[in-house]
């Protein structure tokens, strides 16, 4: 139970950092999802049975504070889940490969959903220009920041999960 | 009469006497200087070696006394100084924010056809591909969603999303944004439409209309989303290819967006919602 706490509140501090702090550092016009980064990093260290409650809540959360459609973050952040499952299950030895893996992946899926989202919306979209100037310095940003953020949730497990966390 | 004078008595007075007047001339003319110097040294070492001493024993048992008042004193007044650094920050926070309101102010003043309500920003959009910010104000606070939202320099967007103490504002360089538009000089219409990059563009603007670079760009009021005449921006560059019908161009806003702290929002406005209407 207490670590859907601390899943809660760490993900509630982060929401805050992204709002006022992350979205405002831009690389050409794109900036980094540390929401994403928290939820992966909480996936791979995360062994309880009801972890996909707790990325629901994720996922209402970001509903709550962002203009993405819904479906957006829901097919992600249970993809990270799944995806984290079949990762602690295979190379759990090396978790910050999980997390770089699943980040360059995610971020991708996430920027193509967004981006087809716009595209079906009927908005004119120069796919060439956003992936030059929002996706790849998005993916940049995530992946540079993917290993501090794993490193902070790593750090918040000890205290999350007493019982000990191989991650 | 010479002899008697010559006593030894007086000759050793004489003596003593030409001797010390000898030596008094000798130093006073500089010619001992040496001598004294080469004589006096060995004492001045050795005063200096003993006052070294004294101090050195004077500081052994005064300083730890001092260091401690001293440290106390030091630590005194780094909070002081912490104190007092803090209060300046605050300060310069309270001055800059208070030239941003009164520079809010002023513009509502010098718009009174309008009631403004002033928001503070308090955060952005999480997906780089969006466009919007969220304001501190919410429906509680009167707002409703559609209301347009401005600075002193020109429009912001428009209302999207409400909590009660909080709302999610939609910017014109949102992808999703159009905006009806009109030339400031000439009565010439068009759209100003968002993008995904965060730049926005005219649009819609037929061709054999005289649009110009540096051109003002003001709401028309045109859809009902927007009032009329708050200005959008300037037209950067104008684009007119053979066989279409209408000119493009990019847009300069008048407003800096990233650099957006304190918004109006206008209250006394009602958006009309015109999509049913659109096949």
């Amino acid at each position: 139970m207490i670590s859907y706490l601390f899943g809660f509140a760490g993900y509630l501090v982060m929401l805050m950092l992204q709002l006022s702090v992350f979205s405002q550092w831009k690389m050409l016009a794109g900036s980094a999802d540390i929401l994403l980064l928290f939820v992966i990093a909480w996936c791979l260290h995360d062994r309880s049975k009801y972890l996909w409650l707790l990325v629901l809540f994720f996922v209402g959360i970001t509903n709550f504070a962002s203009a993405l459609p819904v479906y957006i973050p829901l097919i992600v952040y249970l993809g990270v889940y799944f995806v984290s499952r079949q990762i602690q299950a295979r190379i759990w030895q090396t978790p910050l490969l999980g997390m770089l893996v699943l980040t360059f992946a995610a971020s991708l899926v996430q920027s193509a959903l967004t981006l087809g989202t716009i595209f079906v919306q009927r908005v004119d979209v120069t796919f060439a220009d956003a992936l030059n100037r929002i996706t790849l310095p998005s993916l940049l940003l995530n992946m540079l920041l993917a290993i501090p953020v794993h490193a902070l949730v790593r750090e918040l497990a000890y205290y999350a999960f007493p019982k000990g966390v191989e991650a | 009469m010479i002899s008697k004078l010559l006593t030894p008595k007086n000759l050793r007075n004489l003596i003593i006497i030409l001797v010390v007047a000898g030596t008094l001339f000798l130093a006073l003319s500089g010619y001992l200087t040496p001598l004294f110097s080469f004589s006096i040294s060995p004492f001045i070492s050795a005063q200096s070696w003993l006052a070294q001493r004294y101090l050195a024993f004077s500081d052994f048992f005064n300083s730890p006394r001092d260091m401690a008042t001293l440290r106390a004193e030091n630590n005194v007044l780094n909070e002081r100084v912490a104190m007092l650094q803090s209060e300046i920050v605050a300060l310069q926070e309270n001055l800059a924010q208070s030239e941003i309101l009164y520079t809010l102010l002023d513009f509502a003043r010098s718009n009174p056809e309008h009631e403004y309500l002033a928001a503070t920003v308090i955060g952005r959009e999480v997906s780089p591909y969006l466009q919007y910010i969220i304001i501190d104000k919410g429906s509680s606070d009167g707002l409703r969603h559609g209301m347009p939202v401005v600075t002193q320099q020109g429009l912001v967007g428009r209302i999207d999303a409400l909590i009660p103490n909080a709302a999610r504002i939609q910017l014109i360089t949102d992808a999703n944004s159009v905006v009806n538009v009109k030339l400031q000089t000439a009565q010439v219409e068009g759209l100003v439409r968002g993008s995904v990059t965060g730049e926005i563009n005219l649009d819609m603007v037929p061709v054999g209309n005289e649009v110009e670079v540096g051109d003002v760009l003001m709401t028309s009021g045109l859809g009902g989303t927007y009032p009329p005449n708050i200005f959008v921006g300037q037209i950067l560059t104008m684009q007119s290819r053979e066989n279409v019908l209408f000119q493009t161009g990019s847009v300069q806003p008048v407003v800096d967006f990233s650099s957006l702290s304190a918004v109006l929002v206008i209250t006394n406005f009602d958006s009309i919602n015109i999509s049913p209407l659109i096949p």
